[in-house]
C-alpha cells in the first residue's frame, strides 16, 4: 500500500510539476492564434522531455554526477563555460518569468499591487529553499499544481465542437486564415522550447543526486516520467484548447494572465477560477523553486563547489549565495515594470536555442560504460535520442532567424 | 624502465579522465573541479623532456582562468592538492583528507562565515524535520 | 610544468615538419591493492555501486596524443570502444582520424607552445584498450 502510494505520489507530482509559466503562456497564445494546429509540437516536446529527463535522471543516479559536472567533463572548460553563461542567463530569465507569474496570479486573486507580490513571492521562494526538505518541497508544489486540471474541466463545461477541435489538431503545418507561416513556425519552436526547457533537466538530474537514488528509484523515476509528463502535456493541450474555443473566435490576442484564465471564468465561474489561480500560483511557485535551484546547481557543478538542498546551507555556502543573488536579480528585473508575459515568451525561445548544449553531453555520457556500467542507453533510447538530436538542432538553429523574420511572431 | 610499468597499472588520458572531474574529500564532500595538473621530474625537479615525469599536484582556483583564456598561472597563485592525497580515481577523484585540511577552499569559507552562517537558519539541517 | 602548457601545443618532427597538435597526455596510474567491496542491492544508492574506481599511487606521464586535425575536445570517443549514438560517434571519429600516440621518451624538446619529437619516433596506436 505504501509503495502504491509512493508510485501515485510520484506520478501526480510529475503531472503537476510539468506545467510552468512558459507552458501556460505559450499554449494560451498559440491556442488563441493558431487553434490546435500546433498540438503536434506539444506531443513532440513531451516525448522529447520524457527521453531527456529519463536519460539525465539515469546518468545522475548511476554515476552520481549531475548534468553540469558532465557538461564540463565532456566539453572542457571553454565550451562548458560558454554553455554555463548561456544556460545561467536563460535560467535567470525563466526564474524572472516564474516569479513574475506568481505575482500576476496573486494580483489577479487579490488586486493588491503586483510589485508588492513580487517581493513577497521571491522571499517565499527563498525561505523554502533555505528551510524546507527537498521531498516536501517537490510534493506540495506538484500536488497543488494539479489544480490546473481546472483548464480541462473548463474545456468540458464550454462544450466545444470536438470534431472541429480534432480537425484543427490534424491540420499540421496549416495555420488558420490570417496567420503567417513564419509566425506559425516561430511558435512551433517556442512551444518546443517551453516543453523541453533545460532547467528541468538540471533540476531533475541534480534531484536524483540530492535524493540518492537507488536501482528501485530508477525504475520508479522511469514510470513517473513516462506517465506523468504525457498527462502534464495533456494539461498544456487543455490550456491551448480553452484559448482556441473562447479567445480565437473573438480574435483576442493573449497578452495578460487575465486573458489566459478568461475561458475558465466564462465556463466555471468564480469557483473554478479560484481553483485554477491557485493551481497557477502553485505551478509557477514550484517552477520558481526549480529554476532558482538550477541557477545554483549549474554554477556550483561547473566550478566543483559543494551544492545541494540536502546539505545545511553553511555546508554549501556559495551554492546558497548564488541562489540568493539570482533571486535578487530576478526581483530587480521585475521592478523595472517589464511585462512578465513578454519575459516568458523570450525565455522559451532562448530555451530552444540553448537546448543542444545540455542535450548532447547527456546523450554521449548515457552511452559511456565508465559512467553507466550496465545502465548504458539501449538501442531504442539511442535511436530516439538521435532523432531528437536532429530536431533539437533544427529548432535551435531556426529560433533566432524566425524571431527576427517574424518580429517575434507578431507578423 | 619505470617502476609503474612493472607493477599493476591503469592507463588513462589526463584530459579525458582527470581534467575537469569533480574532486571529493575523504567523506565524499565536493572540494573543487580539477582545473589543471602539475607535473614534475622523478625527483621533484623541473620536467626534462623524454625523462621520467609524474603528476605532483592537482591544481584548482586560478588555474581555471588560464585554461579558459590561455597563458600560464604564476606558481605563487596555484591552489594545490598534493597528488599523494589522491586516493582513488574513478568518475570522481577521491582524496584521503578532509576538505577543511586543504588550503584552497578560502572562498567557500569566506562566504560561509561572512554571509550564510549569519543568516538565521544557516546552520539548520533541512533533512532533519 | 602543468598539463595545460602541453595541451594544444604544436607538434613538430625532428626536422621541423608540422605533425599536428597535442590533444591529450597519457598517464599510467600505479594501482594499489584494493580490498573495498562495492555495496550492491536495491536499497544502496546506485552511484555507490560497481562503477570502476581504483585505489591509485603515483601517476606517471607515458606519452602524448597528437591529432593532425585540431586541438578540440574528443567527447571521449576516439580512444574508447564506445560507438553509440552512431551519429555523434562517427562524426568524432572522422574529426580525429589519424590521431597517434607518441611515447614520452621520444619527446625531445618542449618550448612554449611547440613540442619537438626525436628522430625516428614511432606512431603508436592511440586506443586505450
Amino acid at each position: 500500500m505504501k509503495r502504491l502510494l509512493g508510485v501515485a505520489l510520484g506520478i501526480l507530482t510529475a503531472i503537476g510539476g510539468f506545467v510552468d509559466i512558459g507552458d501556460l503562456v505559450t499554449n494560451a497564445v498559440v491556442g488563441s492564434r493558431f487553434g490546435l494546429s500546433l498540438v503536434w509540437v506539444v506531443v513532440v516536446g513531451v516525448v522529447g522531455i520524457c527521453l531527456f529527463a529519463e536519460m539525465s535522471g539515469r546518468v545522475a543516479a548511476v554515476s552520481g554526477r549531475a548534468t553540469f559536472e558532465i557538461i564540463r567533463e565532456r566539453l572542457g572548460p571553454r565550451m562548458a563555460g560558454a554553455n554555463l553563461v548561456a544556460s545561467f542567463a536563460i535560467n535567470l530569465l525563466t526564474l524572472t518569468a516564474e516569479v513574475g507569474g506568481i505575482a500576476l496570479a496573486l494580483h489577479l486573486a487579490s488586486s493588491v499591487e503586483p510589485r508588492l507580490w513580487i517581493v513577497v513571492a521571491a522571499a517565499a521562494v527563498w525561505l523554502v529553499l533555505w528551510r524546507v526538505k527537498f521531498s516536501i518541497m517537490e510534493n506540495v508544489a506538484g500536488l497543488l499544481g494539479l489544480l490546473l486540471v481546472g483548464f480541462g474541466v473548463a474545456l468540458f463545461l464550454l462544450g466545444p465542437d470536438w470534431g472541429d477541435l480534432l480537425a484543427q489538431a490534424a491540420s499540421i503545418g496549416q495555420p488558420p486564415g490570417g496567420q503567417s507561416m513564419g509566425s506559425y513556425w516561430f511558435y512551433a519552436v517556442a512551444l518546443f522550447g517551453a516543453a523541453m526547457t533545460p532547467y528541468e533537466v538540471f533540476f531533475f538530474s541534480s534531484g536524483a543526486v540530492e535524493e540518492k537514488w537507488t536501482a528501485k528509484d530508477l525504475s520508479q523515476n522511469r514510470l513517473n516520467v513516462l506517465t506523468g509528463f504525457p498527462l502534464g502535456g495533456l494539461l498544456s493541450v487543455a490550456i491551448a484548447a480553452c484559448a482556441a474555443v473562447v479567445l480565437m473566435p473573438q480574435s483576442i490576442e493573449v497578452s495578460s494572465l487575465s486573458q489566459i484564465v478568461l475561458p475558465v471564468a466564462q465556463a466555471g465561474g468564480t469557483l473554478l477560477l479560484a481553483v485554477v489561480i491557485l493551481g497557477i500560483v502553485a505551478a509557477t511557485f514550484g517552477a520558481a523553486l526549480e529554476t532558482a535551484l538550477s541557477s545554483g546547481y549549474t554554477v556550483a557543478q561547473y566550478l566543483g563547489w559543494s551544492w545541494g538542498k540536502f546539505r545545511r546551507p553553511a555546508k554549501a555556502a556559495r551554492f546558497h549565495l548564488t541562489m540568493i543573488v539570482a533571486l535578487l536579480i530576478a526581483v530587480g528585473i521585475l521592478m523595472t515594470s517589464v511585462d512578465p508575459i513578454a519575459v516568458t515568451e523570450m525565455s522559451v525561445v532562448f530555451s530552444a536555442v540553448a537546448l543542444p548544449l545540455t542535450y548532447v553531453p547527456i546523450l554521449v555520457v548515457a552511452n559511456d560504460p565508465e559512467y553507466m556500467g550496465e545502465h548504458v542507453s539501449g538501442k531504442v533510447a539511442n535511436a530516439l535520442g538521435s532523432v531528437y538530436l536532429v530536431i533539437v538542432l533544427v529548432a535551435a538553429l531556426a529560433a533566432i532567424p524566425l524571431m527576427i523574420a517574424t518580429g517575434a511572431g507578431s507578423a | 624502465m619505470s617502476d609503474i610499468e612493472r607493477a599493476a597499472r591503469r592507463v588513462i588520458d589526463a584530459r579525458l579522465h582527470l581534467l575537469d572531474r569533480q574532486v571529493l574529500d575523504v567523506v565524499g564532500e565536493p572540494v573543487t573541479a580539477i582545473d589543471d595538473l602539475e607535473i614534475v621530474g622523478a625527483d621533484g625537479e623541473e620536467v626534462v623532456p623524454g625523462r621520467t615525469a609524474r603528476v605532483a599536484a592537482v591544481l584548482a582556483g586560478p588555474a581555471i582562468v588560464t585554461r579558459l583564456l590561455g597563458g600560464h598561472p604564476p606558481p605563487s597563485r596555484w591552489e594545490r592538492i598534493e597528488w599523494s592525497h589522491v586516493e582513488r580515481v574513478g568518475t570522481t577523484v577521491d582524496l584521503s583528507v578532509d576538505r577543511d585540511a586543504l588550503d584552497l577552499d578560502w572562498s567557500e569559507r569566506w562566504v560561509r562565515d561572512r554571509v550564510i552562517a549569519r543568516i538565521p537558519g544557516g546552520l539548520h539541517d533541512p533533512e532533519s524535520d | 610544468m602543468i598539463i595545460g602548457d602541453l595541451l594544444a601545443s604544436r607538434v613538430l618532427d625532428h626536422d621541423g615538419g608540422g605533425l599536428g597538435h597535442v590533444v591529450d597526455v597519457r598517464l599510467a596510474l600505479e594501482l594499489r591493492d584494493d580490498d573495498a567491496d562495492p555495496e550492491t542491492g536495491d536499497d544502496v544508492p546506485l552511484s555507490q555501486g560497481a562503477l570502476r574506481s581504483d585505489l591509485v599511487g603515483q601517476a606517471e606521464v607515458v606519452g602524448l596524443l597528437v591529432s593532425p586535425h585540431n586541438g578540440g575536445s574528443f567527447l571521449g570517443y576516439e580512444r574508447t570502444g564506445v560507438r553509440s549514438p552512431w551519429m555523434i560517434a562517427s562524426l568524432m571519429r572522422r574529426m580525429h582520424r589519424g590521431t597517434f600516440l607518441v611515447a614520452w621518451e621520444q619527446v625531445e624538446q618542449i618550448e612554449e607552445g611547440t613540442i619537438t619529437l626525436a628522430q625516428g619516433f614511432d606512431r603508436l596506436d592511440p586506443s586505450l584498450h
